[in-house]
């Protein structure tokens, strides 16, 4: 039943603009489905790949991180090397045979409390079509 | 009697200048009433949502872990509302009504205005907005959407509470009383006053717009499509009542041609000043414009570009040259409106002088400033002068002193400025009021050692819970509505009391009222709790309040885990409570599994080196070490020439016509006579190590080299005249500099009364060299100009310009300049002067007339060039000595354009005159105070803390690889060869923690994984349920 699958979304977000905007879609009431779960981080630059993979292994159906824009970011460069990271990342997914679209890397200012909300809608419709993750199981042997 | 000195400071305005006074006066230990007569601090950069040049959208910038920086107040955490600096009052709605007593004991009468809520009890559910029956219009938003009479500014907004504005409905209506679940809206509320001693007061009231209906051929008010600037900035913002879609207000249609207006208000019979921002603004919000909609056309009509700051000229190019920004030198001085359509139509010239139509379909406003509303009576009350133009009088040596002793002023108050200015005024008053307090500088002073601040000494001993097993408390904020309304929280209290280490489970109706706060507290040492989830709202809010609450019964407050059940969660999933609690109890269970993970955090306490380093010894660093020697702090003063005075011995004469040599005897005497200053001239710095508040560094004099320790560092190495040969300059000795002028209008004005014709030369730069206005020669020109009228009647005077950049009050002198018949010519890029010795051995200079269209040919007997001024030499080297940036321009490059301009990224060093940018004098002395006064802040701290949450090296696992080094953005890993790495191999990572500023980069990208962020370690993460939510949650 494709209706009734709800995605897990993981959410990396920096403390300054990205966790700051999902907070500023909430004291404006923008609704977006609830299905991503946030974990806060100094900045979008420490988000290792491992973050990545783990909660992609475990079960989860995709991954969000989330940023300052460019030139925005508290600590001037993280999400510079965030997004490095995120490429080489996708491409390795490609390689091994998964969906590198279950990885998505965004930036949200403090003030983008509707890009956010609309980044999670936007990302939560696009899994749905996908199904749920595979990796799990086939990890799980 | 004479009663003991008070040491309170009243900072009377809350926008931006008020709040960094305000932060920087509590950090230097003193006690300080903020008091702002509307119901939210925050003035009128919180209706901005951009800045120039930087367009960042300075929501974090400047802030720190430490407390300050950025001051707009819905971001701050100098500001949050749990975590406002203990020695800083905030008094909203209030007005001052008295003032009796003098500098150092005054007593002041404030009136406070009802709200109608208390803040304390204030949770921000918005019941009583939706059910209140009165709209009204949002000043917020400029009148441009409306708002209820109960009602937020905005979203983000401190104090973080609703207000009523009560009309006569209220009266009767009532709703929003019997609908607020917490009791907070009281109806019956009076008007307190209240009196308070205070030792002095800094003003900064900020300014008014002014006003376009003044000029009713503009249009404004009349056709719907002519908006003023500040409805523009409105519109273009994100939390603009169009979200940040631009729209013609007669038909909502998205402009494709846009006017912008400059000098509205500016520059006119009735404002015969420059508001000094408005070219910058407009080019913001042109290339805003642009950004957003590429297509659209965004042309401004100006009389000159006023960029005169670090990095506005490059911007101004941007414009041009990226953007397409299209810039016509023309005021306007009428707009028609086509009544069909409601376009508007402009008559203006173009390229080739031909007057052409325009069709526009919105046209801005740039408006001016004016002094700010009420100014006249509170200038009464207070016994203070103004200026002939409404904003406060100042003194040109004295330029954050108001003519009463006492009485300081910051901000645009005493004349129009941008933001970085009005911060560095409000730094140099908090300074200059230290010097007045120093006896009671650093009396309140303390450290951070937590993410929160307490005062000194009121918490008690910290538990020791190392090796215990968890035992969680769980708190589940019911928050009603907010949270209970959409979320089961019975359902998810129940779910959180199966989760591994949970011991205790408790829903509570707000956690963060004082009843919430004494439950938790109660629990905490009733059921020996060592780890605390507390699910309530934003961490961005709330932390630091259930933090403090856990320190205050001996958790450490890294034990503490805040699950956002609120902003994430319910509000945001208000019309799906099945979704919602699911939601909320995957929140809870990752909260617990990192609670169940957390370990406490310390901070290693140092005591600063108590004395400062003041490297150049002009006016800006003879101000600095006064200051911080006059609030009791010993300071080492460092000039390279073998006297005092930098640039300063070299200016005769200002156009305001006070004299600086006075000034510098002055300065030179009290430096060299202040028992805290040590001088070493003909002395150089070489080295410099350390970190704040422990800085090593060696000087190089004519006597060897000597180590100085110290605390602080402040950089006012100054700038210098361009004498490069340009124009003949040095082959000549009829071409001159202004410098040089001024030395002849001074010292042979008899050379000046001979001559027939005297031409001027502005912009003038070295070939190659970078552009950028050098913001202070055109002023000069002026000056020199006047005085060469003065000298001499008969002499024909002639200025060849690009811009005349006489910004604030200065636009008079060019008035005058014009009066007293001194001629003004415009040249550009393409038609350059060219200056030459003719057959009969005159000098020639010859120029493009715009207007008339033709050459015109100059035999001037003296050429005087306004060259650029450029960073002193040695600036280069200094950077390097000092591991800081530098500018485009060459100058030194502060951690953030706007919000910090006298800081360097790396802590504890600070910038502040010539080394900065150029600068006129009374600039450099507010520049330096700034620069004193955050010095003062540290040299205050009882105690600094270093570490905490910042990156750590296993240097077991280090191979020295050098990615570290390569990916911080501050450069601050290094590999040390003493160090031993992974296989007892020499050479690894070392992180100093004193300077890492916990962003946590290197940790990513660290290959061997040596690296961790403390508080946020690989472990602390990974070992997370990140994945395996689904099971269970909805049974
Ligand atoms: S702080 Fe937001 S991405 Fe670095």
């Amino acid at each position: 039943m494709a209706d009734s699958f709800e995605p897990k979304i993981v959410a990396f977000l920096c403390n300054w603009c990205a966790y700051t905007g999902a907070d500023l879609a909430g004291t404006s009431r923008i609704q977006y489905p609830p299905n991503v779960r946030i974990i806060r981080l100094m900045c979008s630059g420490s988000v290792d790949s491992t973050y990545v993979l783990k909660p992609l292994l475990d079960g989860a159906d995709g991954v969000l991180i989330g940023g300052c824009h460019p030139g925005d970011c508290h600590y001037q460069s993280g999400n510079y090397k965030a997004r490095r990271r995120v490429v080489a990342l996708k491409e390795i997914l490609k390689s091994a045979g998964y969906d590198e679209d279950r990885v998505w890397l965004r930036w949200i200012s403090a003030s983008e409390g509707q890009l956010f909300a609309q980044t999670v809608t936007e990302m939560t419709n696009a899994i749905k079509e996908k199904g749920p993750n595979p990796m799990r199981q086939k990890w799980a042997v | 009697m004479r009663r003991e000195p008070v040491g309170a400071v009243l900072v009377l305005g809350g926008g931006v200048s008020g709040m960094r006074a305000a932060v920087d006066l509590a950090e230097a230990g003193l006690r300080v009433y903020l008091v702002e007569n509307r119901p939210w601090l925050g003035g009128r950069v919180a209706q901005l949502g951009y800045m120039f040049p930087t367009h960042d959208c300075v929501l974090c910038r400047g802030t720190s872990d430490h407390g300050y920086g950025c001051t707009r107040p819905s971001i701050s955490p100098a500001f949050m509302d749990h975590n406002v600096h203990p020695n800083i009052e905030i008094l909203t709605n209030t007005d001052l009504i008295n003032l009796a007593g003098y500098a150092g004991d005054f007593t002041v009468t404030l009136r406070h205005r009802p709200t109608y809520v208390n803040a304390q009890r204030c949770i921000n559910c918005g019941l009583c907005e939706g059910v209140c029956p009165v709209p009204l219009p949002s000043p917020f938003q400029v009148g441009m959407s409306a708002r209820k009479a109960v009602y937020k500014m905005a979203p983000r907004a401190l104090p973080d509470t609703y207000v009523v504005d009560k009309v006569p409905r209220c009266e009767t209506c009532r709703r929003c009383e019997t609908v607020c679940p917490t009791g907070a809206i009281n109806l019956e509320e009076e008007e307190i006053e209240r009196d308070l001693q205070v030792s002095a007061i800094i003003l900064s009231l900020g300014y008014a717009l002014s006003d376009p209906t003044e000029y009713e051929e503009l249009g404004f008010g009349r056709f719907p499509n002519v908006i003023h600037s500040m409805q523009y900035e409105r519109l273009a913002s994100r939390s603009g009542p169009t979200e940040g879609v631009v729209m013609r207000p007669s038909d909502g249609k998205l402009p494709e041609r846009i006017a912008w207006l400059q000098c509205v208000g500016s520059r006119d019979e009735k404002h015969p000043y420059c508001s000094s921002i408005c070219c910058m603004y407009a080019t913001k919000e042109a290339m805003l414009a642009k950004e957003r909609t590429g297509n659209v056309h965004c042309q401004i009509f100006m009389m000159d570009e006023r960029a005169f700051n670090k990095e506005f000229n490059a911007y101004y190019q941007q414009a041009q040259e990226e953007f397409g920004v299209e810039y016509t030198r023309c005021r306007i001085s009428m707009v028609l409106e086509d009544p069909e359509t409601h376009d508007l139509i402009l008559r203006y010239p173009d390229e080739e002088g031909n007057f052409v139509e325009g069709r526009f379909d919105m046209v801005v406003l740039s408006v001016g400033a004016l002094p700010p509303d009420g100014s006249r009576d509170l200038a009464r009350l207070l016994g203070i002068e103004l200026n002939p133009y409404g904003f406060c009088q100042t003194d040109k040596f004295a330029p954050l002193e108001t003519s009463r002793p006492g009485i300081y002023v910051c901000g645009t108050f005493s004349s129009p400025k941008e933001i970085a200015e009005t911060i560095l005024d409000a730094a140099g008053a908090a300074g200059d009021v230290m010097r007045l307090l120093s006896d009671q500088v650093g009396e309140r002073a303390f450290g951070r050692e937590y993410p929160f601040l307490a005062e000194p000494g009121t918490l008690p001993p910290e538990r020791d819970v190392d090796g215990e097993e968890p035992r969680i408390g769980v708190f589940v904020c019911r928050c009603y509505p907010s949270i209970a309304g959409i979320v089961d929280t019975d359902a998810v209290a129940e779910f959180a009391a199966g989760l591994p280490g949970v011991v205790h489970v408790e829903t509570t109706d707000y956690a963060c009222l004082e009843e919430g706060q004494a439950l938790i507290k109660q629990t905490i040492e009733a059921q020996n709790l060592n780890r605390l989830v507390v699910a309530a709202c934003s961490h961005r809010t709330h932390e630091s309040l259930f933090q403090r609450i856990a320190r205050e019964v001996g958790l450490n407050p890294y034990l503490v885990e805040v699950a956002n059940i609120r902003e994430h969660c319910a509000w945001s999933h208000m019309d799906d409570p099945r979704g919602a609690t699911r939601t909320a109890k995957e929140l809870v269970r990752l909260s617990v599994a990192r609670a169940g993970l957390a370990e406490p955090v310390h901070r290693q306490a140092i005591e600063p080196t108590r004395g400062a380093l003041v490297i150049g010894g002009g006016v800006s660093g003879m101000t600095a070490a006064l200051n911080i020697a006059d609030a009791g702090y010993d300071v080492m003063l460092v000039e390279r020439q073998p006297g005092l005075g930098g640039n300063l011995q070299h200016i005769y004469y200002v156009v305001e016509g006070d004299n600086p040599q006075r000034l510098l005897r002055d300065l030179v005497n009290r430096v060299l006579g202040h028992q805290r200053i040590d001088v070493l001239t003909s002395s150089e710095v070489v080295s410099h190590e350390g970190s704040v508040g422990a800085f090593r560094s060696t000087v190089r004099t004519p006597g060897g080299e000597i180590p100085i320790e110290h605390g602080v560092t402040i950089v006012a190495t100054g700038g210098q005249e361009c004498r490069d040969e340009v124009y003949l300059l040095g082959q000549d000795e009829r071409v001159v500099t202004s410098l040089d002028l001024e030395d002849i209008i001074t010292h042979r004005p008899q050379q000046i009364e001979n001559l027939k014709e005297v031409v001027f030369i502005q912009c003038v730069r070295p070939p190659g060299g970078v552009k950028y206005c050098s913001r202070t020669c055109c002023t000069n020109t002026m000056k020199n100009a006047a005085r060469i009228k003065l000298l001499n009647p008969n002499c024909r005077v002639v200025v060849l310009y690009k811009d005349i950049i006489t910004y604030g009050f200065r636009e008079q002198y060019y008035t005058e300049a014009r009066q007293r018949g001194v001629l003004f010519v415009r040249y550009d890029e393409e038609h350059m002067p060219q200056v030459r010795v003719d057959d009969e051995g005159e000098l020639e200079v010859v120029a493009w007339e715009p207007s008339l269209k033709q050459e015109i040919v100059m035999h001037p007997g003296l050429l005087a060039l306004s060259m650029a001024i450029q960073p002193s030499e040695g600036t280069e080297r200094l950077a390097h000595i000092l591991d800081v940036p530098l500018s485009s321009e060459g100058f030194f490059l502060e951690s953030h354009l706007k919000m910090r301009p006298m800081d360097f990224a790396r802590e504890g060093i600070f910038l502040c005159g010539m080394a900065h940018y150029p600068r006129f004098i009374e600039e450099c002395i507010t520049n330096a105070q700034a620069a004193a006064g955050r010095a003062i802040t540290i040299l205050a701290t009882p105690k600094m803390y270093i570490g905490g949450v910042v990156s750590v090296v296993d240097q077991s696992k280090c191979v020295g690889c050098l990615t570290c080094v390569r990916t911080c953005p501050f450069d601050i890993p290094e590999v040390r060869y003493e160090d031993v790495g992974v296989g007892e191999i020499k050479g690894a990572a070392w992180i100093d923690p004193a300077l890492c500023t916990g962003c946590g980069t290197c940790t990513g990208e660290c290959p061997a994984k040596a690296i961790q962020l403390t508080a946020y370690r690989d472990d602390q993460i990974l070992r997370l349920p990140l994945g395996a939510w689904g099971e269970r949650v909805l049974s």
